[in-house]
């Protein structure tokens, strides 16, 4: 509170900024030490922003555990609360595209890889404070990290972690002084930087207790909590003390919360919102608003969120590699694109295709796969491995499918289920509340379901460890293979990108050749949003946009 | 009955620890038994009701396991926006159900009887949900406008806050007015048919006069009693409509509740609910007696 | 004597598996010209009824069969009323759905209308006590509007057909046991059944002997009116997503979140069922008001 500047000093900083080219604080974090390429932001778009006006975003259910992004896997949680954080590093706001290249500075102004990727020495802000006036150090950062990796000496622990698996190659954080924080690896992992520039990892204050953020919200953010209305809104204000001069250019931001599906694009195409949700604008959606003439942009994005199918491989019959072949054989991955998402997703196998994505595996790759050649020639196999596993017309094999009863799971499952029938298995659907999904799936209640993944990175170690390594709480299916574990390590620790590719698309093929957990396909966005909404730049990540940083109306 | 909600929301699969871990994508056992005791639900149901019906003897409805905050504080706000709905519809209903039902009485067995009739049954017919619907994707359609979508406060913007309420009032009262021209169609008609009416008819007197002052009066007291029977009603039976208006109210409060298992707020909705049946059940009996003398003498 | 013939045909038209015999004929015949609303109500329940007793020749397409290359088809000759965005069926959808909605609307209507009738009887037969105990419990179930008990109640139970009758059986027991009450009160005072006390025969075969069989009349009235409603809180409760769960297709699940999604490309996908399920209770309140005018006129606008 000593250091706020007058608004009017504020109002020439912020003006000599937009001068010259945006982004300052990003250039001066460039190239320390052994960075693997240029951390140089993209230009913005729309470099001389307005200030003023506040942002009507839409949103879609209400916050499951308030603001607290730590303790949830939803983008529902995420992103209306990023506006209110920072992180270490972040993903540039500008490029569409998410990769190691593409990492700019946050709260940390510059960083510098040492000891061959083993040391990732972190140099943060100055003169940054928490939305409560406190100072921002290297103790908050030291506290968050090892809140999340649940540290033996963590000062706290989250009751719900998700993602504690991101940061098990951690040895220790070291709050070296006030603003030098290096984190000690066990081994050395380039991803590393991939996950802390994630919405997922924003930096919590070590002096609010975590519990206050199921209700409040204290971050270093562009943006300070004004009220959220349970059930009706959440609503933002500038933070005037923000670090970045002359950001944000918003008041505001308001994200109303609308549960109709109909009724909130209705909302959209009348004007009474700015901006669309991420993920929730379907090609047939899309469609529908550009055919009404409503005056809005549309931006086709990857959301690195997949459809997945899961089976129990610990229990017959999918302990079979056969008669998980055979299902995954049976699903036409083209058909499947085009009906359940009328054209609105691609085929791809365990990481997000290309060009959405940096790892997918190529065109001809994904040909040889199960499910994505002719469908015929794939069905007839799919029968020749049923019978070889012993089913056949005399012994039908019958499944029972489980979903959460949310209509995309079950247009996914409709799906599924009338393409099995095809090859001769009889599967059932069992619908449940979103209560019930996840401890029928955690205790193994279950034979096969209609999965939907979000990656909150498009990174092999992000994706890898979280969904497909033993014993990973994230990894439904108890897919557990010697080989390929040793594969994932292998090409964690690769620091020739050249190496590494080849390294994941091997994995990729291994784990749809096993039907480990075969994607069904890959959903897209079409982000409409108001032609007076200036620098928002979705990005091919749900999860990794939010910021609002450089958000500006153009009225 | 709260015996009855208490343990049918405690009997249903899944509690309010499943749906957290949900957002979070995985179970954890151990994790789920701590914090099934930090909300206290890892004790034994009577324990709870116990717990609860303390609580309540104090003035303290308890606290939402969802958001951590009292129930009351989360309750609060919803309330005004249920019943001003309500309000909206039943007098809507009013205006339409009872002059309506009137006349179909009075014209008994003529084409407009028919007509009147056939309208008021299609509005019970209709699914409120699809009505709802309709309208709104219509109006988005046709006009390119809908009603704002967040809740707009009167003493801000009254024009706008009409607007945004009449449209589900009147989608709403729709189906209630159907109800109401039933009950005044059938009441009006036994009264036409007593004697006291017939006689003054036959002694010539102004057939509106008669309507009004003779056969209204004593057809009232059934009107009456469905009108307090629809308020209470739509307080809880709301929900399609404000889910497709997005209007921040009680009935789809109680909806995502139910679903996330946050059972303070369902137990304080539900209690609610039946207060406010209670309370219009016994507004008119109140009614009754300033209506018709003869219920006043007898009790 | 007509109104036990009319009666009866009231029973053909909710249970249509019992053959209609020559003699009912002439009062079917009495009824639409008394009635024509009431027979028009009759025959487009009797249309749903034959609809869900013959599914299958019925459609002409497998209502859960996906067909990727057919979706969102405008209403035309190879889909009578379109297809949905899985390149489903829609009028094949419908035919089906409405096996669902019937069989659940008569179904929990039946339940909850024996139920509270029998509630009603007994409490009304044995009186004192017991009676003011039962009311007490009744008024507490009547103090919840229908669709929150229901919703509670599926909820509980999950989604699953059986629970879906259940939960919608539940509200409407206060109702029947109230109308069956008041009917039995007045029965109760009557002779026969006073002779017959006389007589020494036991409580429980006057109550079914003879004071039951006079009761029917306005059951059939009451279950006729719940119908409408039951159906109609069916098909709420599969918007919701608390109804009767895939595959079986449902008239209230086919007009939730997808058909919202692609209401204006493809408007028959929310015209159709609404009007479906718009239909079917509209028929049934016509009939019901019909037979309620004919049977009772007592209960008229209860």
């Amino acid at each position: 509170m000593r250091l706020r500047l007058p608004a009017a000093l504020l109002a020439i900083v912020g003006v000599a900024l937009l001068a010259g080219p945006v982004l300052g604080q990003a250039q001066k974090g460039a190239d320390t030490g052994k960075a693997p390429a240029s951390t140089k932001g993209a230009r913005a778009p729309h470099p001389n922003g307005k200030k003023g006006g506040i942002l009507l975003a839409m949103h879609r259910e209400d916050l499951a555990q308030g603001f607290s992004i730590h303790e949830t896997a939803t983008i529902a949680t995420v992103w209306p609360s990023m506006p209110c954080f920072n992180n270490l590093v972040m993903f540039d706001p500008f490029k569409p595209v998410e990769s190691l290249d593409t990492v700019i500075p946050d709260l940390a102004e510059r960083w510098s890889w040492q000891d061959n990727y083993r040391n990732l020495v972190l140099f943060l802000r100055k003169n940054v404070k928490w939305h409560d006036g406190q100072p921002f150090t290297s103790k908050d950062v030291k506290y968050t990290f090892d809140m999340v990796r649940q540290a033996a000496d963590a000062q706290t622990r989250l009751r719900i972690n998700p993602r504690k698996d991101w940061y098990a190659n951690v040895e220790t954080i070291e709050a070296a002084d006030p603003h030098t924080v290096i984190f000690h690896l066990k081994r050395p992992q380039p991803s590393l930087l991939m996950m802390l520039a994630s919405g997922y990892s924003p930096v919590y204050p070590a002096h609010v207790p975590v519990a206050e953020f199921r209700s409040k919200c204290v971050g270093t953010g562009p943006f300070k909590l004004k009220e959220w209305r349970k059930g009706e809104y959440i609503e933002f204000t500038r933070n005037p003390d923000y670090w970045a001069p002359g950001r944000p250019y918003l008041d505001g931001i308001r994200y109303v919360i609308v549960k109709e599906r109909g009724t909130r694009f209705a909302a959209l195409q009348a004007g009474r919102l700015d901006i669309s949700f991420p993920g929730e604008a379907t090609k047939p959606i899309a469609d529908q608003l550009k055919a009404s003439g409503a005056k809005l942009n549309f931006t086709p994005v990857g959301t690195n969120v997949n459809d997945n199918l899961i089976m129990n491989i610990k229990k017959p019959p999918f302990d079979n590699v056969k008669v998980r072949r055979a299902i995954s054989l049976a699903v036409d991955r083209r058909a499947y694109a085009k009906a359940v998402h009328q054209g609105g997703a691609v085929a791809g196998a365990s990481m997000q295709p290309k060009p959405y994505g940096f790892w997918g595996l190529l065109e001809k790759d994904l040909a040889r796969l199960p499910g994505y050649g002719k469908p015929e020639e794939n069905k007839a196999e799919a029968r020749k491995l049923l019978a070889e596993a012993g089913y056949g017309p005399q012994k039908r094999l019958q499944v029972e499918m489980g979903t959460r009863a949310i209509a995309i799971y079950v247009d996914f499952a409709s799906f599924v289920i009338n393409e099995l029938k095809q090859v001769g298995i009889e599967a059932t659907l069992k619908q449940v509340e979103t209560a019930q999904w996840h401890p029928l799936v955690t205790r193994r209640e279950y034979q096969m379901g209609a999965n939907l993944t979000g990656l909150g990175i498009d990174d092999p170690d992000g994706n890898f460890y979280e969904n497909f390594a033993c014993g990973s709480p994230r990894n439904y299916t108890d897919y557990c293979d010697e080989q390929v574990m040793k594969m994932i390590d292998a090409q964690s620790q690769e620091l020739d990108l050249k190496k590494r590719q080849p390294l994941v698309a091997q994995i990729q093929r291994k784990l749809e050749q096993d039907a480990a957990r075969p994607i069904m396909g890959w959903r897209l966005d079409h982000f409409p949003m108001a032609p007076h909404v200036k620098n928002l730049v979705p990005h091919h990540n749900i999860y990794n946009y939010g910021r609002m940083q450089e958000v500006w109306l153009d009225k | 009955m709260s015996v009855v909600i208490f343990v049918l929301m405690r009997l249903a699969p899944g509690d309010i620890v499943d749906v957290l871990f949900a957002a979070a994508g995985y179970v954890n056992e151990s994790d789920k038994q701590f914090l099934m005791k930090e909300l206290g639900i890892d004790k034994p149901i009577w324990a709870q009701y116990v717990d609860w019906l303390r609580g309540l003897a104090a003035g303290d409805l308890g606290k939402s396991y969802r958001y951590d905050q009292s129930a009351w504080e989360v309750i609060g706000p919803l309330v005004p926006v249920t019943v001003e709905l309500a309000a909206l519809a039943t007098i809507f209903s009013i205006l339409f159900g009872v002059p309506a039902g009137i006349l179909s009485a009075v014209r008994q067995d003529t084409t407009l009887d028919y007509v009147l009739r056939v309208v008021s049954l299609a509005g019970l017919s209709l699914p409120s949900f699809w009505l709802g619907m309709v309208i709104i994707l219509g109006l988005v359609a046709w006009a390119g406008w809908i009603p704002a979508v967040t809740y707009v406060s009167p003493r801000e913007d009254l024009a706008g806050h009409l607007v945004q309420f009449l449209l589900p009032a009147a989608a709403v009262g729709y189906r209630s007015s159907a109800l109401l021209m039933r009950i005044t169609r059938s009441a009006m008609l036994e009264v036409l048919r007593e004697d006291y009416v017939r006689t003054a008819w036959a002694k010539g007197q102004n057939g509106r006069a008669v309507i009004w002052r003779h056969a209204l009066k004593n057809a009232i007291l059934p009107v009456v009693t469905v009108i307090g029977i629809e308020f209470a009603f739509l307080i809880g039976g709301l929900v399609v409509t404000e889910t497709v208006f997005n209007l921040p109210g009680v009935a789809r409060f109680l909806v995502e509740a139910i679903l996330w298992r946050d059972y303070p707020i369902v137990q304080n909705l539900v209690l609610f609910i039946a207060v406010v049946v209670v309370l219009s059940n016994l507004l008119v009996d109140l009614l009754y007696g300033w209506l018709d003398p003869r219920v006043r003498y007898s009790s | 004597m007509a109104e036990r013939a009319v009666a009866d045909t009231g029973l053909e038209m909710v249970r249509p598996a019992r053959p209609a015999t020559g003699g009912t004929w002439a009062s079917v015949a009495r009824f639409c010209r008394k009635k024509p609303l009431g027979a028009a109500g009759g025959a487009l329940m009797l249309v749903i009824v034959v609809a869900a007793l013959f599914v299958e020749p019925l459609s002409t397409h497998d209502p859960i069969a996906t067909d990727a290359s057919n979706t969102l088809a405008r209403p035309g000759r190879d889909h009578w009323l379109g297809s949905d965005h899985l390149g489903r069926d829609i009028y094949s959808r419908i035919v089906h759905g409405s096996r669902v909605s019937l069989i659940v609307g008569v179904l929990s209507t039946l339940l909850g209308s024996v139920l509270g009738g029998l509630i009603g009887l007994l409490s009304a037969y044995f009186g004192g006590k017991t009676d003011l105990i039962t009311q007490r419990f009744l008024d507490i179930l009547q103090g919840l509007p229908l669709l929150v008990l229901a919703l509670v109640m599926s909820a509980a139970l999950g989604p699953a057909v059986h629970n879906v009758i259940i939960a919608i059986s539940v509200p409407i027991i206060p109702r029947a046991a109230r109308v069956i009450r008041s009917s039995v009160l007045s029965i109760r005072e009557m002779q026969y059944i006073e002779s017959a006390r006389a007589l020494g025969i036991r409580h429980l075969r006057i109550a079914f002997r003879h004071v039951l069989p006079n009761t029917m009349g306005p059951f059939i009235v009451l279950a006729t009116a719940q119908l409408g409603s039951a159906i109609l809180v069916e098909a709420t409760l599969s918007f919701l997503g608390l109804g009767v769960p895939e595959p079986y297709p449902s008239w209230g699940r086919m007009l939730s979140v997808s058909a919202a999604e692609y209401a204006q490309k493809a408007p028959w996908l929310v015209l159709f069922p609404g009007v479906a399920i718009s239909l079917a209770v509209f028929g049934s309140n016509l009939l019901g008001d019909a037979l309620r005018d004919t049977l009772d006129p007592r209960l008229r606008g209860a």
